[in-house]
């Protein structure tokens, strides 16, 4: 990693932002043949929400598209250390979401359906099986149990070490701490980006920048919906193993797990007013630990070691925003990622078919850039976020 | 071997460890009690098994099993009758110790975060068997025997004119100042009483004003909303936690000695000058047999209120004289300019300012919190300049001892270029236990300065995370309804 390195004048694919998004971007790109690759971040290797996430890995959700398109993602992950030439330590643990309110029983019931449509392996387990799978939680407060067998998670430095290295050994070349200053068009399309005062021309830039999305958007000139949020996680004090299983707590917007580390990371989410900033605050921190101690006794006298916030950007649907952008011949997006950690696999290598060969696969069609000034919203019910009416 | 020293005041008590009776007198926290009874090595590092013990340094080696609860703090927790307290990170048991045998493992092999290697690829079929392997080992301790009972201790809102906190003798003085101007003040400590450091050490104080208002026992541990919020934690888990709000806050927390930065500085028997000084003159309880006292200036004042309590001090010299703590379980000597054989190191100094707090009010970014001139004021040492941490020059320090990480592993990462503190720490997990960094990434952020060849202050510390475990989550449970969400 030679940081101080001059930036090259030239380059084929200019990538504006080098989380897992844009590395998964570059890495697929490369395997691909793509040559003369450019990552550029502004801030540092790991630092935005690819290095803060909660890293859970969910293969399935309520809704079709999003079902169909994270069920690939999560089909990837399972064999990228072998692809990637690095152990990403992705661990298929499974994914049990929790509901306690009737309403929610009947969501999973139905999201069991939605699953057996798109021929996912999941499973409503009954008292006995969930006593099974998760033996430390409180049975008595829950209506409903789907637990996914295939899912996990991956600590995200792992992944960000694995997709770091294979891009680097594909002679991607990566600059952190390189804020791009304005994006260049010329002749109707994307032409190349000014990093200071020195010029970068490339024929296909592709805006990956997490929260900072839509301000790189402004700066290509052309719009784009979303805006950019702060979410919340702790970490307990590390045991040995109580929660095997990923866990959402659907009714309390909460999600956690066990980590090999031993430390319970997690974070429930509270109605506030979206936050531009990456300070946390006490709310988040109460409601997680309300959950815990009702979820899991057990937890009630861990100590609590930090909490910490992410930036993420937040699309109107809460999906993805993945593909060419209308508006500017050349421009793609990558943006409105707040299950991004999970996706990373799939939207890489779906998004390099669509630059290098021009094709939209039918999983990545429902999230394009557009889809809400043509009213097609995706409606997923089953995500684990709060909603600011 | 007992360290007692004459004149000890309190009922007898007794209490096992790791299935072993012991005597304590009440009053004595566990640690105190064990170090009185010669047990000095209390918790195993987390991957190397080097043993850790009460130090003031590091909260790791205080960290054991009481009563079937994981991880409580010994030197925070009385010894209470029957009480049982084991040693945590062992299998099959404490007392017979596979685990141990970790310490066999060449050091250069057990680096990074316990996860990273490429030994055991994931999708493959033994991954999730090396996986729970890992999390089994890096766990440390089994989980809570039981769950938690009834409702969160509920938190409580206070609301003052002047919030002061420290109750040394600067922040007695400002809490003064402050009554006498008529305001109205909360004082908020640590500890149980005011200015206990100071009595201990042998000064005169005056006495507080009778119109400061006293909250002990509580630690403020987090600053919210730039500075406008902070929040405190009993030390007493059944106690709810504390929400505070003030037009003016006063930081008197005093200085935290730092631990330097030689190969050996972890071992048990090393501790910093409040340990010593509340072994010693509260419970009557000597640091070692044979104590060194090393400081940057207030070693023999130090050295000389030690010897005044009974403790035998058998070298007193400048920290920068220190070369090597030598030992395998326990300090057995000092390499100064001579080899002094000694069984306790007592640190004066150098200590530095606990900047969490005001940087947690003050910092600001979108990339990267960076800290700021913050809104709290600073009284006392806290005012002060920080000094200059000596830079290692040795690569076998270990820099964060509870994750066993050392010079040498940061070495080879700012080979490959790597010189970012927060990426280090991800690569490493220096400063992610229980003491969250601090002091590790003091100690990372004095190494790579001096490897790089670049002024300290220069180099970003990672961000300081409240809560740094001064809160359980019973406690955080209760601030549910205290707290509102920002609309």
């Amino acid at each position: 990693m030679n940081l101080n390195a001059p930036l090259p004048k030239r380059c084929s694919i200019l990538i504006v932002g080098a989380g897992i998004q844009g590395l998964s971007l570059a890495f697929n790109l490369a395997e691909r043949g793509v040559r003369d690759i450019l990552v550029l971040d502004a801030g540092y290797w790991q630092g935005g929400a690819s290095g803060r996430n909660g890293t859970l890995i969910r293969g399935a959700f309520s809704s079709v598209e999003w079902t169909c398109f994270f069920a690939y993602s999560n089909q990837l992950w399972h064999g990228l250390s072998r692809r990637l030439g690095e152990n990403v330590m992705y661990s298929m643990r499974g994914y049990s979401m929790i509901g306690e309110r009737t309403a929610t029983a009947e969501l999973l019931h139905r999201t069991r359906e939605v699953h057996r449509e798109c021929g996912i392996d999941s499973q409503l387990l009954d008292p006995a099986q969930l006593r099974n799978v998760l033996p430390a939680l409180a049975h008595e407060r829950v209506s409903a149990a789907l637990h996914l067998p295939g899912s996990g998670v991956a600590p995200h430095h792992a992944a960000m070490h694995a997709y770091h290295k294979a891009c680097e050994r594909l002679g991607v070349t990566l600059r952190y701490r390189t804020p791009v200053a304005a994006i260049d068009r010329s002749a109707g399309r994307v032409s190349g980006v000014r990093v200071g005062e020195q010029r970068i021309d490339a024929d296909v830039v592709v805006l990956a920048g997490g929260a900072n999305s839509n301000a790189l958007a402004q700066m290509a000139g052309v719009p784009l919906e979303g805006y950019p949020m702060r979410l919340e996680a702790m970490a307990l004090e590390p045991t040995r193993p109580l929660i095997g299983p990923a866990v959402a707590l659907l009714d309390r917007l909460c999600y956690m797990h066990q980590t090999a580390r031993g430390e319970v990371v997690g974070g429930a989410e509270v109605a506030e007013r979206p936050q531009d900033t990456l300070n946390a605050d006490v709310p988040v921190m109460a409601a997680t630990a309300k959950a815990y101690m009702e979820m899991f006794p057990q937890l009630g006298q861990a100590r609590i070691l930090r909490q910490w916030a992410g930036l993420v950007h937040i699309s109107p649907d809460f999906g993805p925003l993945l593909g060419a952008h209308p508006a500017l011949p050349g421009l793609f997006v990558s943006a409105g990622w707040c299950y991004g950690h999970a996706g990373a696999p799939a939207a890489g290598e779906l998004l390099a078919r669509a630059i290098v060969e021009g094709t939209v696969d039918e999983r990545m069609k429902p999230f394009a850039v557009e889809r809400f000034v043509q009213g097609r919203p995706v409606v997923e019910p089953g995500i684990v976020l709060s909603h600011f009416e | 071997m007992s360290l007692r020293l004459p004149g000890a005041s309190g009922a007898p008590l007794s209490f096992s460890w790791n299935g072993r009776r012991l005597q304590a007198l009440a009053g004595d926290s566990v640690a105190q009690a064990l170090l009185a009874n010669g047990i000095r090595g209390l918790a195993w590092t987390r991957k190397a098994h080097r043993p850790m013990g009460l130090s003031g340094l590091y909260t790791t080696g205080v960290l054991a099993r009481v009563d079937g609860v994981p991880n409580v703090r010994l030197d925070q927790c009385l010894v209470r009758e029957g009480m049982q307290v084991s040693r945590q990170n062992s299998w099959p048991n404490p007392r017979f110790d596979l685990l141990r045998l970790a310490r066999l493992v060449p050091s250069g092999w057990i680096k990074g975060g316990f996860e990273q290697s490429n030994l055991v690829p994931s999708g493959g079929r033994l991954f999730q068997h090396w996986e729970a392997l890992l999390a089994f080992l890096a766990g440390v301790a089994e989980p809570a025997d039981q769950g938690f009972a009834g409702p969160p201790p509920v938190g409580q809102r206070l609301r003052a004119e002047v919030l002061v906190i420290g109750a040394g003798p600067a922040g007695c003085a400002a809490a003064n100042r402050a009554a006498q101007e008529g305001r109205e003040v909360l004082l908020v400590s640590r500890g149980e009483s005011a200015a206990r450091y100071a009595r201990q050490a042998g000064a005169a104080l005056a006495p507080l004003d009778p119109r400061v208002r006293c909250l002990f026992g509580v630690e403020v541990f987090g600053a919210y909303r730039e500075g406008r919020l902070l929040l405190g934690a009993p030390i007493d888990p059944a106690r709810g936690a504390v929400a505070l709000e003030a037009d003016e806050v006063i930081l008197a927390t005093g200085r935290r000695v730092v631990p330097t930065l030689v190969p050996g500085a972890w071992l048990p028997g090393v501790m910093d000058a409040r340990t010593a000084l509340a072994l010693a003159a509260d419970r009557r309880i000597a640091p070692g047999k044979s104590v060194v006292v090393l400081g940057d200036g207030q070693q023999q004042a130090l050295a000389n209120r030690l010897r005044q309590l009974g403790v035998q001090v058998v070298a007193v010299a400048e920290v920068a004289e220190l070369q090597r703590v030598i030992g395998h379980n326990r300090v057995r000597a000092v390499q100064l300019e001579r080899l002094q054989p000694c069984d306790a190191l007592v640190l004066a100094g150098p200590g530095l300012f606990d900047d969490s707090l005001s940087f947690q009010a003050s910092a600001s970014g979108r990339l990267q919190l960076v800290g700021a001139r913050s809104s709290l004021r600073r009284a006392g040492s806290t005012a002060e300049p920080d000094p200059a941490l000596a830079p290692a020059q040795d690569a076998a320090v270990l820099l964060c001892p509870c994750f066993d990480v050392s010079g040498r592993e940061v070495d080879e990462l700012l080979e490959q270029g790597i010189d970012e503190l927060e990426v280090i720490k991800r690569l490493t997990s220096c400063g992610m236990g229980p003491c969250q960094g601090q002091p590790c990434w003091d100690s990372l952020r004095a190494y790579v300065a001096g490897r790089l060849g670049v002024p300290v202050l220069q180099l970003a510390r990672p961000t300081l995370r409240p809560p740094r475990r001064a809160l359980t989550v019973a406690q955080a449970a209760g601030l549910c309804d205290v707290v509102e969400p920002l609309q």
